[in-house]
């Protein structure tokens, strides 16, 4: 930790630099076990037989994306935070050897160059990571925009909305995706941000207002109408997602969202407690409406432990609409506590997982790395949301607050959300597990508001402590 | 088979090695922590003399009278909203204002949003301006003299 004496020694980031060695031997060492079980006949791994060399270019790569990184922050923000970066690399790090693990093996078509693409894509993510630091010098500006933003959401949703109309499919797991030559773009990714920073711009706004709450219904309180207008817009969002796109998770998501930042801008459980319950009645209604949510929810409540007592209703139940999650969860109960080791396992192919990539990374890695290393993916997930926290606890403006706690909370939600799926706890649905899941939106994305962090938790130092 | 008992080392050490990693994070964040608890004990301990005012000079359109003291803390917030150090009751202030902080014996005003603007020396504060001691501070219309 640098102190306050200006030495150039004591400029640096000893603290990240120190805290990265050991994910950069992990990946090394997660590299040789993926070139060693390579070599292994009973693996599964059917990879061209890469040459050392190049098979080690994903972790080296990483690795030296983020020591430059560690060199810029050094340099021109020096007194940003230094636990964030590492953690956030170790995920993308593992996410990268998943990639390249799983995409020889993908069923119907394989896609050896998946691994190298993942590593493009974070690699594009620290670059913005960075450009968002050195972009948004006063964060305070975003809070002019927040109609800008709110309206940027809206064009998002809207272009989501069309575009389902146009492709039909809605059971295609991509058909929220916008196809924009090359790229497939993911929109819900950066409306995530935009709804972020019109929540905290609004709540910090309205705060006054919001937490006195002057409409009285028995027991609760609601803030007045004319404040509760634009709120309710992005309710309306939350569900258009829900009944059009069939994005159960992204409607968690954003219902999510709403709630804490409700929460954290008024400070008032009884918000909460009413649109829990709003939340509620409109799942039931949902519930018996669509088809396609009672659907969702018949996974859950299906019993695989029983298997052997299985009908044929329920064979054929585990073999069409249940099969990612019956086979998820037989991948994670093969994996054990140990884990089939990396590219030993048989997390992809024809009979497995179908989406393990990027939906069902998290049974994928319980199956190859094995449950101990699951809780500690989850563990890193707790420490980036308490850092998160941290940032925002130490901000000095309400909507520095307010963003940075929103933020956090995307990615407490969001792994919540997909953790939970994957794990037969939830209804499954396809929303990214942050850093870890294969796919370019929800990478940059996530870096985005890494760098926003960063940026406020540099803001914070510098106001605190002057620049020296 | 030895590749099998080295790939089972590999896997022994890859959990090793992320559990330490852990640790180390956790022993960051704790000493981190330390840290900020003493800065804070200390700043607790130096904020309790009064560190300068404002004084109005020209209250503008509002109903405050000129002469009227307010006491600064390192941490001040203008503003008409109840949370704020120095609430006015005025249509032209916002709810957030402006900001001041202190910080190294030095003053700086920062606008925080408002619609009216802040001015140190009639010199928009959209960034932190430094201020000393008997600059004029104009918060909407209201007009305010720091002194120490």
């Amino acid at each position: 930790m640098a102190s306050q004496s200006p030495g150039v020694s004591q400029r640096y980031r000893w603290t990240e630099l120190g805290l990265f060695i050991v994910p950069f031997l992990i990946l090394i060492l997660e590299m040789s076990q993926l070139l060693l079980a390579n070599k292994d006949q009973t693996s599964s791994l059917s990879t061209r037989n890469l040459p050392t060399i190049q098979g080690l270019i994903p972790a080296v790569g990483l690795i030296i994306a983020l020591l430059v990184a560690n060199m810029v922050m050094s340099i021109f923000f020096r007194k940003a935070d230094q636990v964030l970066l590492p953690l956030v690399g170790l995920l993308s790090g593992i996410g990268i050897l998943m990639a390249t693990r799983l995409g020889p093996d993908l069923s119907p078509f394989p896609d050896p160059a998946l691994g190298s693409r993942q590593l493009v894509w974070v690699l594009l993510g620290i670059i913005v990571c960075l450009g968002t630091l050195f972009l948004l010098r006063n964060i305070n500006v975003l809070a002019r925009y927040k109609y800008t933003s709110a309206l940027l959401g809206i064009v998002l949703v809207c272009t989501t909305l069309v575009n389902t109309l146009r492709v039909k499919n809605l059971d295609s797991p991509t058909h929220d995706q916008l196809n924009i030559g090359p790229f497939a773009l993911q929109p819900s990714e950066l409306l995530k941000i935009c709804l972020v920073i019109f929540f905290a711009a609004y709540l910090s706004e309205n705060r006054d207002v919001l937490a006195e709450g002057s409409l009285k219904f028995g027991p609760f309180r609601l803030p007045p109408l004319r404040h509760l207008g634009p709120l309710a817009l992005m309710l309306g969002i939350a569900l258009l997602f829900f009944l059009f796109v069939r994005e159960l998770g992204l409607a968690l998501l954003i219902y999510g969202l709403f709630m804490a930042m409700l929460y954290l801008g008024s400070g008032k459980i009884s918000y909460v407690v009413t649109s829990l319950l709003i939340f509620a009645a409109l799942g039931f209604i949902g519930y018996t409406l669509f088809s396609y949510v009672r659907a969702r929810f018949a996974v859950v409540a299906f019993n695989i432990v029983d298997w052997q007592n299985w009908t044929a209703r329920d064979d054929s139940f585990a073999s069409n609409a249940g099969l990612q999650i019956v086979q998820g969860l037989i991948a994670l109960s093969s994996g054990g506590i140990l884990g089939a080791g990396l590219g030993l396992g048989h997390p992809a192919g024809k009979h497995f997982v179908p989406v393990i990539q990027s939906d069902m990374i998290f049974t994928a890695l319980g199956e190859e790395l094995g449950l101990a290393v699951l809780f500690a993916i989850i563990a890193v997930y707790l420490l980036i949301i308490y850092r998160g926290f941290r940032i925002a606890i130490e901000a000095t403006n309400i909507f520095n607050q307010l963003l940075a706690a929103g933020l956090t909370s995307i990615f407490a939600i969001q792994a919540f959300i997909i953790i939970a799926g994957n794990m037969k706890f939830l209804p499954l649905t396809g929303i990214p597990l942050p850093f870890l899941s294969y796919g370019g939106s929800s990478i940059i994305a996530n870096y985005i508001i890494v760098g926003i962090l960063l940026r406020i938790s540099y803001n914070t130092a510098v106001e605190r402590d002057g620049t020296a | 088979m030895p590749l099998d008992s080295f790939l089972l080392i590999l896997r022994l050490l890859l959990i090793v090695l992320l559990y330490l990693f852990l640790m180390q994070v956790v022993i960051a964040i704790t000493r981190d922590l330390r840290k900020t608890a003493l800065t804070s004990a200390d700043g607790a301990g130096q904020a309790a003399p009064v560190l300068g005012h404002l004084v109005v000079v020209d209250s503008g359109p509002s109903s405050i009278t000129p002469g009227t003291r307010f006491d600064l803390e390192t941490q001040t917030t203008i503003g008409r909203g109840p949370t704020n150090t120095i609430q006015l009751p005025d249509n032209f202030i916002s709810s957030e204002h402006t900001r001041l902080s202190f910080r190294n014996g030095q003053w700086s005003v920062q606008d925080a949003g408002s619609v009216n603007g802040t001015f140190v020396n009639n010199q928009p504060a959209y960034n932190a301006l430094p201020a000393k001691a008997g600059d004029i501070v104009r918060v909407g219309y209201i007009q305010f003299k720091l002194t120490q």
